[in-house]
Order: structure tokens, then C-alpha cells, then sequence
């Protein structure tokens, strides 16, 4: 499948959860989608264009604008297209909808955003910590504001 | 898992020390009598903050960092890592420079999958196993100790390029030492073969189907081992595969078995392609000419953007996201190993089947938590 | 012989000490037996072994045992201490209450045969296998009272296994005194002749072999302390001296059992009557010839050790109850027939 048609045909089905969708060569694209609508559209990616395999949930935080990302790169077993889906939330009260329900394995990459970032996943089966340990729950390191546990010493350079 | 527990039934840690595991991890599991009836995997013990580090460092400081995220490939992990970057100052390194990636990365699958096979060896019982592999092992190191100068974490990879060029006498010495391989490998599968009880400890025993192991994300040697021929190397094919000629190995079974069986066919087919790049090495240089980005650049800005890049490594199908905003750090790295899907699949696996074939199954499915982790 | 006057009072004090030497002697040969195992599983798996300890390595059991003395000796809170500190007297028991019947060599002196036993029983075989099985105590004390879940994994293994190997065990030696018409070991042992038992009962003495690994829990059969799953398994409360002694007994268990097969199948120490009537080679040959065959079924079991993987213990219950018993039967009836024939 060409990525111009995929891309044509994600915007089609979706018009209003998916915005600015830019193809940046022939294997890779990139959308941004509405925070309602994720399940939906991964929904639609799996059935319908093949695109059955997450290779990763990550979570970046841009603290200049004031907002969280949840980056979804979905990729396929059958064609080289990966397409990257972001999703812009707010900084004070992150939350988005899970998509384990579609991909088996989102679990614990959803699991390790939460811990890592503060963002909940609504209807997830275990949001529980992975990687860090307990106490650790409410510090969400990889923010970029982020000063350190449990002495403040540490500062982001950048 | 601790509620409700039936008289029969106990739970027992296996826990983050023991000698079964290829890295601490804990592992709980319900056991009735011997069967397992529930398992949870818990991960974190050696968990690194790799990639807040990497916020804070400059680019070239992160070869040396993403070395370490599985020691054991370490050049797989530098590749996507540079790999990366390059994409991003959209530059490609010369002809010379890729043809030695390609040998080098070749070298390291051949190495991890010998000890893959002779750790699972080990699991089930056969001690032997670990010592022939490791032996043979050691010829390979010494090769790539020539050409990097370590034997583990090498940090040889540079934007651009490679660090220095093939050592005088590499392609002589790197010959019998292949030779001697492909005759190791055949004996090897034919001691599995004809091993009536290591047939019966494999076959059957952790099997998956397509299906399942699509839906739970596995990659590598143990998707292939279904018989999907998923090959980032053939998919999107990054340096110089495209001119090399190499098969996809797949087997049909799904069990340790195939597992095992898809290793051994991959490391004959990887000694294929280091012979062809020997051959087919062009002289020339292993940087761009008047490139800003030479090695003794310590110093440098990448222009703002994002990317994802995939490559094989031999575990299965590694990517890097990475996000820069122009100054001389990265913004946001996010690593994505390939051991980290194979351990969420492990509970899924193992339930139903007895404490003897967990040894098994995790065995070949070869991971590293140091990889999971981070 | 004429005993001097002034010895008889003397007679237990010898007797002590003989008693006391012999069982140095048997740590020796434990001790010998653990560093062939170390250098042969070294040759098969291309490396050295122990090279450093004396010449060739020979000392490093005792450099071991030295360690194993000078460790602390723990016990698990709430493990039971009368199960815990008594396993190991079962263990070595059993080992030592079977040394007491099996003859180490034998002497020819004017044509007759004197055999080394200590003592020389008409049910020695019954004997040999009743007192065996005490072994099993020991190892499901030490698992039951260290109150840790892995010691009790291997416990139950262990009965899964035992149970299953006695029978054919048992079934195999039946069958040899059956066509030897004697219950006593020295007895099958001398009455072999020149003509093995091993050749007239092929099929006994495979199955023998392997109830005899399965009973002593060596690889292929050593699910019980499998290191890779359970953390070994049935003996992982045990440190310092106490795992000491429990390796010992299980070494020595393993001579023992060279020995059986080497008395009950392989001709024991016959000679050729040659040999026999001569005063000089009457003295040393047949214990050098018995010893011979023991050293190489001793060499069988620990390069089987090495050489294949081990088995689930679902397929070890499988293989006893499904496979070796019916071999043991039709191998008793074969016996029976042969009896029977050469009876008349």
C-alpha cells in the first residue's frame, strides 16, 4: 500500500480526529489525532489498512507550550510503512483513552508512560508502576521539570 | 494473584537472583502441584534512566550510553542510535563505512545467537552446550576486539561514519574462523537432532501460531519461528542490504524447537553475508569528504525534526524515536528493544504448562533484561 | 593361627580402628570419584578443571572440604530443627549401612577364594536394596523441614521418581538371583565364571543401568535439584559442612552402585584359573580386575552426566511405569526361563 493512499484514506474516514498528515518520505508518515478519538482511529488502522503491529507508546513533554504528547508508532507485518499518531494533551490533567483493547502489547508501554509521565490511561487493566519503584509513584521523572528524588538535585540541562 | 488461593495451590517467586534468568527480573507464579495456573512478570531491578540520560548529553557522548543498553549487541544498538542522528543531519556515510557496519553487525548477530543457543542449552540441562558455544564464542570477539579495540561495549560507530578502518589482515584471519563455524553449526544440529531427549523437551513444548504471536507483538527469531518472514533487514532495508544476497529463515512449528532450528539457519546465513562483504568491500574513504560532522567533531547542533528508526537486531526488531529541537542534546529519546514484547508475552506462554518447560520456553525466547529495563 | 595372649583383650580396639580406617578410606574414594568426575566433565566440555590444588588438581577436594568446614553453619528461622539437623544421619547411614555388605575384591590363597566383605550375609542383595531406600528419608527431611518452597518442588519430584524406579530396580536383581539360585552377592558374584551375567541377561543389565542412575539422581534424573529451575532444588537450606556430607553420601552411593553392577553383570573379580592357583597374582589380581570394571561403569555414569540434557519429570514417571517396568518383567520371566534351562 502506498503511504500516499493510506494517508488519503485515514483522512477520509476521520476528518475532524485527524490533522495536519504529512507523508515525510515513502515508509514513513505522520498525523496528529484528536485525544477522543485514538481507539477509534487505531480501530480503523488495524481492520482496515493493515496495520497490525505497535512497535511503541512513548510520551514526550513540551514544557515551553504547556502540553504533554502521546506518540503511537503503529507499523505493519505486511508493508514498511510506519506511521507515527500524536496526540496532544494538557499538562495538569493528562488522560487518554487505552488502546490495549486493539494492540494486545500497548500494556506495558502504557504502563511506563503513566510512571514516567502522569499520564493516565482510562480503562487500562493494570495501570500499576513497571519500571520504577513504588515510592516513586507521583514524581514522573522524564518531565522536564523533574528535580530529582528524594533530594532535589537534579536539574534538566536543556 | 495472592486472594483466593485454593488448597493445592502456592505461590512461589522466581526470583530476581537465580541462576535460570538472563537478568534479574522477578517472575511470580501460582503453581498448582507443578503445573502453572498464573504468572506476573515484574521488571525494574536494573533499571537505568538511559533515556533521561541521554537528555542531558551531547550526541556524540550517547554512543557511548546507548552501548550499554544490551551490552551483548552493543554495535546493533549504536547502529539505530547513529542511524538516527544521520537521518536527521541527512547525510549517508560512504560506501567503505557501510560495508564495515555491515560486517561488524554481522559478527555480533553470529555471537549473541551462539550464546542464545548455548544459554538454552544450559537451561535445560545440558551444561555441555554452554561451553562449546562459548567457546566458539571466543574466536568471534577476538575478531571484532581487532577491529573495535573491546570485546563488548565498543563505541566504533560515528555520524557519518566508522571510527577506523579494517586492521592489515582482517579478511585473512576472519576466514577459517568462518570455516570453523559452519562446521560447528552442522554439528550442533545434528546433536540436536539426533537427541532423543532434548527432542522431547522441545517439540511441542511453548508453542505459537502466527496469530498470537502477531497480536502479542513478539518479534525476531521467535516470530519467524511461526513462519512469518518479517526481516527489517528485507522490509526496509537500511546500509547496504539491499545488495547483498541473504534468505529469510522460517520454520512452521512454533515451538523451542523451530526457535532453536531458525538460529542455527540464521547464522549460516549471516557467515553468507560476511563472506560477500569481504568480497565486495570497495576501497575507499570511511568519512564523507568536507563533512562537518567528522569524528574529531565533539561539538555539534542537528537541526530540528523528529525520526524513527528500525533495524534488526538479533533478538528481534529494534526502533529509536528520536526528537531533537536544534540544540546539541537530544530532546526526547525513546528506546524500543526488542526483549521488551517477548517478556510481556512470557505469562501468556507459560500458563498451563509445568515449572520444567518455563526453564525452556524463556530460554528460546532469549532475552536480556538489561535491554527491557533500561 | 596362634593369637598371642596379650591381644585378645586388645581384639575390639583393632577392630575400631580397622573399622575407622576403612571408613577413611571410603571418603578417599568419594573424594577420588569427584575429581574424575571434575576432570572428565572438563575433557568432554574442552576445558582444564582442576589443575592447581597439587598435582593435576588431586588436592582440591580437600582445598573444598576445608572451605565447606570453615562456612557458618545457618538454619532457617522457622525451620524445624529436629528434620533439619538428623537428615544428614540418614543420608550417610544409609550409604554406610549398604558399604557393610558389598565385598571390595577378593583374595586367592591356596585356590580358595576369601571374599572382602565385611560381612558375608545369605539375603546380602535383599539386604542391599531394603537398606537403599533409607535414602529417601533423609532427602524428604531436609526438603520438608527447611520450609522453603523450592526444597519442597524437589521433594516432590523425588518421591515421584523413587517410586518409580524401585520396582524395576528390584524386578532386575530378582531376575539375576533367580538364575543364580542365591540371594547372596558374594555367591552370584563368584558363580559367574568366566561366562558374564551381562551376556546372559542384556535387557536386565540396560535396565538396571538406568534404574540405578534414576535411583541415585544423576542426570538424566536429577530433577530434583535441577540448579536451573529450582535453585537446587531439595538441598538449597543447606550450607557449609551438612551439604558436605550430603555430596559425600551421594558420591559414595554412586561407587556403591558401580559396584552392584559390576558384581551382579560384569563377572565381579573372576579370574581365569591360571591366575587363580598362582600365590603372587591370587593376592592382587582379582580386586585390581574387579576394581578395573568399577572404575569404567563409574566413568559410564559421569560422562552420561555431560552429555544430554535432562528430562521433565512427567516424562521420567512416564519412562518408569510405561517403558522400564515391562522390560523388567519380560526381562524376570526371560530369567526365570533361563533358570530353569540351566538348572537342568
Amino acid at each position: 500500500m502506498d503511504v500516499t493512499e493510506i494517508l488519503k484514506s485515514l483522512t477520509g474516514t476521520f476528518p475532524e480526529a485527524i490533522s495536519e498528515a504529512t507523508a515525510k518520505s515513502e515508509i514513513r508518515a505522520r498525523a496528529y489525532v484528536d485525544k477522543e478519538k485514538v481507539k477509534e482511529v487505531c480501530q480503523y488502522l488495524k481492520d482496515s489498512l493493515q496495520f497490525d503491529h505497535l512497535c511503541s507508546v512513548c510520551g514526550v513533554d513540551y514544557i515551553k507550550w504547556n502540553e504533554l504528547e502521546v506518540v503511537y508508532h503503529i507499523a505493519s507485518y505486511n508493508h514498511p510503512v510506519v506511521l507515527t499518531l500524536k496526540a496532544r494533551l494538557p499538562r495538569d490533567n493528562p488522560e487518554i483513552e487505552s488502546v490495549v483493547p486493539v494492540y494486545w502489547n500497548a500494556n506495558w508501554y502504557e504502563r511506563e508512560t503513566y510512571e514516567l509521565y502522569g499520564i493516565k490511561f482510562k480503562n487500562h487493566p493494570n495501570l500499576k508502576p513497571l519500571l520504577l519503584p513504588e515510592d516513586m509513584l507521583g514524581e514522573w521523572p522524564l518531565r522536564k521539570d523533574y528535580e530529582g528524588f528524594p533530594n532535589k538535585t537534579a536539574r534538566n540541562l536543556v | 494473584m495472592e486472594e483466593m488461593l485454593e488448597p493445592n495451590e502456592m505461590i512461589i517467586h522466581l526470583g530476581p537472583q537465580h541462576p535460570m534468568q538472563p537478568g534479574p527480573f522477578r517472575l511470580n507464579l501460582k503453581l498448582k502441584g507443578e503445573t502453572v495456573m498464573d504468572a506476573e512478570v515484574e521488571l525494574g531491578y536494573i533499571h537505568k534512566g538511559i533515556e533521561k540520560i541521554l537528555e542531558n548529553k551531547t550526541y556524540l557522548q550517547g554512543i557511548t550510553i546507548v552501548d550499554r543498553i544490551c551490552y551483548l549487541v552493543a554495535l546493533t544498538n549504536e547502529e539505530c542510535y547513529v542511524g538516527c542522528v544521520e537521518k536527521l543531519l541527512d547525510i549517508e556515510p560512504p560506501e567503505r563505512a557501510q560495508y564495515i557496519r555491515v560486517i561488524l553487525e554481522e559478527l555480533t548477530r553470529l555471537q549473541s545467537h551462539l550464546l542464545g543457543t548455548g544459554e538454552f542449552g544450559g537451561f535445560i540441562g545440558f551444561v555441555s552446550m554452554l561451553m562449546y558455544t562459548i567457546k566458539e564464542r571466543e574466536d568471534l570477539l577476538s575478531l571484532i576486539d581487532m577491529v573495535t579495540g573491546a570485546r563488548i561495549t565498543h563505541s566504533f560507530l560515528r555520524f557519518g561514519g566508522v571510527r577506523d578502518d579494517l586492521p592489515p589482515g582482517f579478511k585473512e584471519k576472519t576466514l577459517p574462523v568462518l570455516n570453523n563455524l559452519k562446521k560447528v553449526i552442522n554439528d550442533f544440529e545434528e546433536m540436536f537432532h539426533s537427541d532423543r531427549v532434548y527432542k522431547e523437551r522441545t517439540v511441542g513444548v511453548g508453542v505459537l501460531t502466527a496469530d498470537v504471536a502477531k497480536s502479542l507483538g513478539v518479534s525476531g527469531p521467535a516470530l519467524r519461528a511461526t513462519g512469518v518472514p518479517f526481516d527489517i533487514r528485507k522490509n526496509e532495508p537500511y546500509l547496504v542490504y539491499n545488495d547483498l544476497d541473504f534468505k529469510v529463515c522460517t520454520e512452521t512449528a512454533g515451538d523451542c524447537f523451530a526457535r532453536v532450528q531458525v538460529r542455527l539457519n540464521e547464522m549460516r546465513e549471516s557467515i553468507y553475508i560476511i563472506e560477500q562483504c569481504l568480497d565486495q568491500i570497495p576501497n575507499g574513504p570511511i568519512f564523507p569528504e568536507n563533512s562537518l560532522y567528522g569524528r574529531r567533531t565533539p561539538v555539534m547542533r542537528v537541526p530540528a525534526g523528529e525520526v524513527f528508526h528500525r533495524v534488526e537486531d538479533p533478538r528481534g526488531e529494534m526502533g529509536m524515536y528520536m526528537v531533537s529541537d536544534g540544540s546539541d542534546k537530544p530532546y526526547r529519546v525513546k528506546v524500543r528493544g526488542p526483549v521488551y514484547p517477548t517478556l510481556q508475552a512470557l505469562p501468556p506462554l507459560i500458563k498451563g504448562t509445568t515449572v520444567a518447560d518455563i526453564a525452556a520456553i524463556s530460554g528460546s525466547m532469549d532475552g536480556c533484561t538489561s535491554e527491557a529495563d533500561r | 593361627m596362634d593369637i598371642p595372649e596379650f591381644i585378645i583383650p586388645l581384639i575390639p580396639w583393632i577392630r575400631g580402628i580397622v573399622g575407622l580406617s576403612l571408613v577413611g578410606v571410603i571418603f578417599l574414594g568419594a573424594m577420588g570419584a569427584v575429581w574424575l568426575e571434575r576432570k572428565l566433565s572438563a575433557d568432554i566440555q574442552c576445558r582444564m578443571g582442576p589443575c592447581r590444588v597439587g598435582k593435576y588438581g588431586l588436592l582440591q577436594l580437600v582445598a573444598d572440604a576445608i572451605k565447606l568446614f570453615t562456612k557458618e553453619d545457618l538454619k532457617p528461622r522457622n525451620a524445624d530443627s529436629l528434620l533439619f539437623n538428623s537428615a544428614n544421619i540418614f543420608m550417610i547411614g544409609s550409604v554406610f549401612l549398604m558399604l557393610v555388605a558389598i565385598p571390595v575384591g577378593a583374595v586367592f590363597i591356596n585356590g580358595v577364594e576369601y571374599p572382602l566383605a565385611v560381612t558375608q550375609m545369605d539375603i546380602s542383595v535383599l539386604y542391599i536394596e531394603a537398606v537403599s531406600a533409607l535414602s529417601i528419608f533423609g532427602i524428604f527431611m531436609i526438603a520438608y523441614g527447611s520450609n522453603n518452597k523450592y526444597s519442597l518442588l524437589g521433594a516432590f519430584r523425588n518421591f515421584a521418581r523413587m517410586v518409580g524406579y524401585e520396582v524395576p530396580l528390584g524386578l532386575t536383581v530378582v531376575s539375576v538371583a533367580i538364575m543364580t539360585g542365591s540371594l547372596s552377592i558374594v555367591e552370584i558374584s563368584s558363580s559367574q565364571g568366566m561366562l558374564w551375567n551381562i551376556f546372559l541377561q542384556p535387557l536386565g543389565c540396560f535396565v538396571f543401568f538406568v534404574a540405578l542412575m534414576a535411583d541415585m539422581g544423576r542426570l538424566p534424573f536429577d530433577q530434583n535439584e535441577s540448579e536451573e529451575e529450582l535453585v537446587a532444588g531439595w538441598i538449597t537450606e543447606y550450607g557449609g559442612m551438612r551439604f558436605g556430607l550430603a555430596f559425600f553420601a551421594e558420591y559414595i552411593h554412586m561407587i556403591l552402585g558401580s559396584f552392584l553392577v559390576a558384581l551382579l553383570f560384569l563377572g565381579g573379580w573372576n579370574v581365569p584359573g591360571f591366575v587363580a592357583n598362582n600365590s603372587v597374582l591370587g593376592l592382587i589380581a582379582p580386586t585390581v580386575f574387579l576394581l578395573i570394571k568399577v572404575v569404567f561403569v563409574l566413568m559410564v555414569i559421569i560422562g552420561l552426566r555431560w552429555a544430554v540434557p535432562r528430562f521433565r519429570i512427567d516424562q521420567v514417571v512416564d519412562l518408569s511405569w510405561k517403558k522400564l517396568l515391562p522390560l523388567a518383567l519380560l526381562n524376570l520371566v526371560w530369567a526365570v526361563g533361563l533358570g530353569l534351562y540351566l538348572g537342568a
